[in-house]
């Protein structure tokens, strides 16, 4: 793993997964430091894995014969032999103690050479794994492209679902961005969501080893995720701008978001193939909850019915066919478990949840007895109007940005020749919008009979424009 | 410590006793409610009932009763026709036609059991009182419901007849909506997947399956994949066979391609079609592709279902 210093020339590859981050970097113990002590001692055993073990080569005593100058200065001394590495974080794993000190062994004694970039991608998603929440994904939908620019053509039934293949995928991503940007890529797979997530990490050098600070290399806002989910034909990235916005910024500009502007053309460019060119289009749908994604824009059955719907979505509204109850004595928690096979376990965590009502978090699971203070109509009132959505449902939108078109006054009689007409911006923000929102229902607050629709979260966006209590959907976006 | 560990043991014991008490309560009432509905809503009862119905008893019966003895008609339907209509209100303040027609399809799975239904909701088109357009629907994304709405229940096409359109006249799309042919054409997308995943999950489990962690057994090789197509993520791996299969499992949701893998490296992938038939298989080995295997996966009479015992007839390939 020398690397040869003598030559630089520029290339098109990609940045090598083998690049060493230097150990000394100080943004490297802030990035290790995220993760807790057990994810940490996991990933080392991945790395020392005997299938992996090549790729993350940790250090020996056979390297310490190469460079002899720095020789019992560390405070690790080097093992002999990799079992003796992975017996020292057997023992690590062992005993109890701070994450600081895995966190030191991995950087100033076994990767005291360095951490590759692929350690380094390895970490930020297991990261991302325990913390669905700590980026804002924008959901944006793939669409067949036809000959004629527009909508795919009748003839081909298929669904705009594109198999990935991800060395084909890399690839390609690789050819269309390669004389612009140098990048990093690595794929993975969550492993709590049905989802594949790809990091890039983006510089500009076009060098293979470029001589960019080491601190460059670790800096967080030059990483673009991009998730893709099962089976469905969205595409999650967590670069904020949307894909509408893209003509007037200048071709020529190196800074970061550009960067990130000519990865995310690339994506559908590199999903494509002849005959069959994908484009990206906006949902208008951002949220920090990658769970909320996969419910609205997923491969499952709630992308479309939300709301007020969101009774079909969890088929609450009737049972099976061959269920002989008439389907309103039937309450909707046994419904919405009818497939899965019945655990007593469960309804007493689901009382036990009830209790901390108050809390913002989690999805609320309340028995409809238990809220002895609601009306029995507005409680009929806000069941037809929200469905299962806010109580049952897990959507939890974080931030839902809404423009009122209407002019502000009640009445359309008394309209005045004004030309300024001023318009309504509403933003709610909180871990769950639409629960939010039906609980203020449920106060009444806010009125369930009259309240327009789009406050149900029927339309399953982040981002709307209201006029007359319905959304306004323009076409070219 | 032995002095405080018995109360605490004890109160307890005796929390458990009474949730599983509740819990017990809580199934005794729901097989109740259960058996009652059954009853209720029972051919013989309902046919006494009928034979009744002139008379003056029908004021006194209780609802209960009228109630099962409908649920139970629509249940017949729902499984004797598999898609069923049905209306909807829209209770949105602000909707111009807030009455919706609910299309409610069923669809059995092996188990015998029914999946949950599927729901496709169309509303009236402004200012078009006679049309139709799909509002929401709870169909996997897969299915290409615009492309569907598109080919049966096509809207007036705004734009004035192209010059394309006024030459050639027969090639002209019939503006006329055909409900009766979305629901049959999206009936039928829904059950060939449906049993598309039966047939897969059904060559998994002859195969045998081992779920990771409830009947594993120490050895950790293997390939371990997620199932796909189950709710919970849990994994699961093919327990060993004479065939030498390791893995066999659906590419994506919609089971169109399935992958398979052998104990000596080989991999393939067949199609299944929406009738259930190998349309297509490739199977690559080290030594480049393996044909005998892939004219046995596509041979015989071609079904899905049968693969497994193909590839048992199958000459083991010399290497």
């Amino acid at each position: 793993m020398v690397r040869p210093k003598s030559i630089r020339a520029p290339t098109t590859a990609s940045l090598p997964s083998n690049l060493l981050i230097p150990s000394t970097t100080p943004s490297l113990v802030k990035a290790l430091g995220k993760l807790p002590r057990q994810a940490l001692l996991d990933l080392v055993f991945h790395w020392l894995d005997d299938r992996n073990v090549q790729l993350f080569a940790p250090y020996l005593e056979s390297d310490e014969a190469d460079n002899a100058e720095d020789e019992g200065l560390g405070p690790y001394p080097a093992e002999r032999t990799i079992d003796d590495v992975r017996n020292a974080y057997q023992e690590l794993q062992v005993r109890k103690g701070g994450k600081r000190e895995v966190v030191d062994r991995i950087l100033e004694g076994d990767w005291r050479h360095g951490v590759t970039l692929r350690q380094l991608a390895m970490v930020d998603l297991r990261y991302l794994d325990n913390h669905p929440a700590s980026l804002r994904w924008t959901a944006l939908e793939l669409t067949r492209i036809g000959a004629d620019g527009g909508e795919s053509s009748l003839t081909d039934g298929l669904a705009c679902v594109p198999r990935i293949h991800a060395s084909t995928f890399l690839n390609n991503v690789q050819q269309q961005i390669s004389p612009l940007v140098k990048a990093h890529y690595y794929l993975a797979r969550s492993h709590s969501l049905p989802l594949t997530f790809l990091r890039i990490f983006v510089t500009t050098s076009p060098y293979q080893h470029p001589r960019h600070s080491a601190e460059t290399l670790t800096d967080s806002s030059r990483v673009i995720y991009v998730a893709f989910p099962d089976s469905s034909p969205y595409v999650y990235t967590s670069i904020a701008s949307s894909s509408s916005s893209r003509s007037s910024t200048n071709a020529f500009a190196t800074d970061v978001r550009s960067l990130q502007r000519i990865v995310r053309d690339a994506i559908p460019k590199a999903l494509s193939l002849p005959q069959q060119r994908y484009a990206l289009k906006a949902t208008s749908l951002t949220a920090k909850n990658l769970q909320a994604l996969l419910a609205l824009r997923g491969p499952g059955r709630s992308n479309r019915a939300n709301g007020a719907f969101s009774i079909f979505a969890d088929a609450v509204a009737d049972g099976s066919p061959l269920d002989p109850r008439p389907s309103n004595t039937v309450p909707p928690e046994e419904l919405i478990n009818q497939s899965k096979l019945e655990a007593p376990a469960k309804d007493t965590e689901s009382r036990k949840e009830n209790d901390s009502m108050t809390q913002p978090s989690g999805k609320r699971h309340r028995d409809s007895d238990t809220d002895i203070l609601i009306p029995p109509k507005r409680k009929v009132a806000i069941h037809s109007r929200f469905g299962t959505s806010g109580y049952l449902s897990s959507a939890s939108l974080d931030r839902f940005d809404v423009r009122i078109l209407d002019r502000p006054q009640s009445d359309d009689d008394d309209e005045e020749a004004d030309s300024a007409q001023p318009t309504v911006s509403l933003t709610f923000a909180g871990s769950d919008v639409i629960a939010g929102i039906r609980k203020l229902a449920e106060l009444g607050i806010v009125d369930p009979e009259r309240m327009p629709s789009w406050m149900t979260g029927e339309e399953g966006v982040s981002v709307a424009v209201v006029r007359q209590g319905n959304r306004v959907v323009k076409d070219s976006g | 410590m032995t002095s405080t560990e018995p109360p605490k043991n004890m109160e307890e014991e005796l929390d458990f006793e009474i949730e599983s008490i509740r819990a017990e309560i809580r199934n005794l009432q729901h097989k109740r409610r259960f058996l009652a509905s059954s009853l209720l809503g029972s051919e013989d009862i309902q046919k006494r009932l009928r034979a009744h119905q002139s008379t003056t008893l029908n004021d006194e019966l209780s609802p209960l009763m009228r109630a099962a003895g409908k649920h139970a008609e629509i249940n017949h339907h729902r499984v004797a026709f598999s898609a069923t209509a049905f209306p909807f209100k829209d209770p949105s303040p602000n909707s111009e036609n807030p009455n919706l027609l609910g299309v409610r399809i069923d669809i059995c799975a092996r188990n015998g059991r029914f999946t949950k239904p599927y729901y496709v909701l169309l509303k009236r088109v402004h200012g078009e009182e006679k049309r139709l357009k799909v509002h929401q629907h709870t169909i996997p994304a897969f299915i290409p419901m615009h492309v569907l709405e598109n080919l049966f229940l096509p809207l007036p096409s705004t734009r004035p007849d192209s010059e394309e359109e006024n030459l050639k006249p027969w090639k002209k799309s019939t503006d006329s909506q055909d409900l009766n042919a979305f629901v049959r054409e999206l009936r039928r997308q829904l059950a060939a997947w449906h049993l598309r995943m039966d047939a897969v999950q059904m060559l998994r489990e002859n195969l045998g399956i081992i779920r990771r962690g409830v009947d594993d057994y120490d050895d950790d090789d293997g390939v371990w994949e997620r199932n796909i197509l189950s709710d919970n993520q849990e994994e699961t791996r093919l327990a060993q066979n004479d065939l030498g299969i390791v893995s066999l499992s659906p590419t994506a949701l919609d089971t169109t391609y399935v992958r398979l893998e052998w104990h000596d490296g080989r991999v393939g992938r067949f199609k299944i079609s929406d009738t259930g038939t190998v349309e297509r298989a490739v199977v690559i080995g080290d030594n480049g592709r393996d044909k005998s295997t892939e004219i046995v996966l596509t041979g015989g009479d071609g079904r899905v279902e049968t693969v497994l015992d193909r590839l048992k007839q199958q000459v083991p390939p010399q290497l």
